[in-house]
């Protein structure tokens, strides 16, 4: 039987699970498995990366490791090239470090991995991978090993379009929605999370691997999006029918996500040790605040300028930043990074910060980031900004931003070039917070409501559950209360061995030093793709 | 390589590239990507990629094919693809 299960409940939070679970929401106990599951096991909060996002968090889970050390930092990455800047996707192949699948294969462990980002183009595994955020269109040739699409075709009721990522609806995320179109939107993704459940529950039956792990991600993207209906301290039933219907459809996506939860965990059978976690928390923003306009008004960039074409206006519009590359000296390059870039002086780009004047140049830069105020109240609208170095020490770190912001509400940042720098909206939009969960139930696991962790525990937890030693490199560790003592006097917490780095995804990569032209083109038609690009 | 070889292998890659797609299509030289295909932008370079397999696991520059005047073409057909790979070949 599969001895150890981990669920990944993307952006799941206590602050919206915890009436869901104890029943003091309108709608009662709504998930029964997950209360019973906290019950009589462990959870605690789980503090994602410095920066709490998808690619770099779930990243984390999947290799210990923090991403100063993996080098997955945001969606997109970037290669300064001078007078432009050429943006593309970070892939499994930007991955320095050995994946817990890999190591785990290492140990004769078999593994069954599907819908984790960053895990396109698949690596060979002992078992089979499906990676997450890849198009319905390419899934076949994403699949690890090659006969596993034909295998999950055949399951009934599999569709592919439903089950994978749809570029289109989820660049609609921010974006203000009346409640008739959030309904809609809402409800295109409960078939998603079913569709991989069925996938995971038909692998998890017929090849018990030893380690079963699957991610859903509906909970983030609705959390984005109808945040408003889900945050207690928001909700109000004094709203019309048609928002209260949207609620009842988000409450019924968690019922179901509880269903899977116990489906899989019947599945798996009583002695199994299951694993839930987050890669990041939720909470409400209210803020846009439009970073690289307050950069412009400071001289640090210049926006491109444009001829007021309807496809320079998107350009503009795009979730991208789109500088005057020759005189831009220091920019966000997107939202989801939080981040600000300094462009070293370099043949390629003469115009920018010399190395002798950087620290006082970043120096200047954070004081004047830290000044950024809402004029209608005055208040600071970023409340920390990490250094490169704090925030994503290791040896992958020269690929982070030199700053991360975080914002009073924890919001994402606008790279628009859109007035005034600071807006207030009407209505919070869901946004990351550091804090996810953390559940675990099993043989041996103590009953209580342990500590804040560190995301990475994650991955040394797992493998210890699954009766492996926990590699040296593996960054997080194993509460010492989270099993009973009598049950770690027989399965004692060994830290021995170490990862292959020769094995990490990058290392098997083609990695050229130039872009070449083909290069180029790929990447601008999958940013076109996006919406990042016009033509 | 002849010609109607590799046209020929250029309809089967295509075949091959579309299997699960559900369209119920007939594919011919003068096929056409995004129009009779609906492709969008990924699918053209994931197709190019899928050619330069088929076709000795190498670059082929197809950026020229993709490309005129600094702007991406609307659409190709298949005996465009098929041209452009005789031509390419030939001087390989």
């Amino acid at each position: 039987m599969t001895k150890t299960l981990l669920i990944g409940l993307d952006g799941a939070t206590f602050t919206v699970l915890q009436p869901m679970l104890d029943g003091t929401c309108d709608e009662g106990v709504v998930m029964p498995f997950l209360a019973d599951m906290i019950k009589g096991g462990y959870s605690a909060t789980l503090r994602s990366t410095n920066h709490p996002l998808t690619p770099p968090a779930w990243t984390s889970v999947c290799t210990g490791r923090t991403p100063g050390h993996h080098g997955i930092y945001d969606f997109v990455r970037f290669e300064d090239m001078g007078d432009e800047m050429f943006f593309t996707l970070y892939d499994a192949r930007d991955i320095r470090t050995e994946t817990l699948w890999h190591v785990a294969g290492r140990e004769d462990k078999t593994v069954v991995s599907l819908n984790f980002p960053m895990m396109a183009p698949p690596e060979k595994v002992n078992g089979s991978l499906v990676p997450g955020f890849v198009s319905w269109k390419h899934l076949r040739r994403n699949t690890y090993p090659d006969t596993l699409f034909d295998r999950i075709a055949a399951i009934e009721g599999f569709d592919p379009k439903e089950l994978s990522w749809d570029f289109e609806r989820e660049s609609q995320i921010g974006e203000a929605m009346p409640d008739d179109e959030l309904y809609s939107w809402v409800a295109n993704h409960l078939p998603r999370d079913k569709q991989w459940y069925n996938i995971g529950h038909a692998l998890l039956s017929e090849d018990n691997p030893d380690l079963f792990a699957l991610m859903l991600d509906g909970t983030d993207k609705i959390q984005h999006q109808a945040w408003h209906v889900l945050d207690p301290e928001i909700w109000d039933t004094d709203v019309p029918e048609s928002r209260r219907k949207v609620r009842a459809l988000v409450v019924e996506y968690f019922r179901q996500v509880d269903g899977y939860l116990a489906g899989l965990h019947a599945a798996a059978g009583d002695d199994c040790h299951m694993v839930i976690v987050s890669d990041h928390g939720f909470t409400g923003s209210d803020k846009v605040v439009r970073v690289n306009k307050y950069l412009e008004s400071l001289g640090y960039l210049k926006y491109r300028s444009h001829d007021g074409s309807d496809a320079a206006k998107r350009r503009d519009m795009a979730n991208f930043a789109n500088l005057d590359w020759e005189t831009s000296r220091a920019f966000c390059p997107t939202p989801s990074s939080n981040g600000i870039v300094i462009r070293k002086q370099s043949t390629k780009n003469p115009n920018g910060v010399a190395e002798d004047e950087y620290e006082w140049f970043r120096d200047k830069l954070i004081a004047d980031l830290l000044a950024m105020t809402d004029p209608d109240t005055g208040e600071k609208v970023i409340t920390q900004v990490l250094k490169r170095e704090d925030a994503f020490p290791g040896e992958a770190m020269e690929n982070a931003p030199d700053l991360t912001l975080i914002l009073c509400d924890h919001g994402f940042v606008s790279v628009r070039n859109l007035e005034p720098q600071v807006v207030t909206r009407p209505t919070p939009i869901g946004t990351h917070h550091p804090d996810g969960i953390f559940i675990m139930s099993g043989p041996g696991v103590a009953a209580k409501r342990g500590d804040e962790m560190s995301i990475v525990d994650t991955t040394a937890i797992v493998s210890h559950a699954m009766g492996m030693d926990i590699p040296e490199e593996f960054e997080g560790s194993v509460p010492g209360d989270l099993y009973t003592a009598e049950w770690l006097k027989d399965h004692p917490v060994q830290v021995a061995g170490h990862t292959d780095a020769q094995a990490a995804p990058k290392a098997s990569s083609n990695d050229e030093e130039e872009i070449s032209d083909d290069q180029r083109e790929e990447m601008l038609a999958q940013l076109r793709l996006l919406g990042y690009l016009e033509d | 390589m002849n010609k109607d070889s590799i046209q020929d292998q250029v309809i089967s890659t295509l075949k091959d590239f579309i299997t699960d797609w559900g369209l119920d299509a007939d594919i011919t030289p003068s096929t056409t990507l995004v129009e009779y295909l609906e492709f969008d932008s990924i699918d053209v370079i994931q197709f190019t990629v899928e050619l330069e397999k088929t076709f000795g696991n190498r670059k082929l520059g197809f950026q020229e094919l993709l490309m005129k005047d600094g702007r991406y073409v609307d659409d190709l057909s298949v005996s465009e693809f098929a041209v452009f790979l005789i031509g390419k070949l030939a001087t390989a």
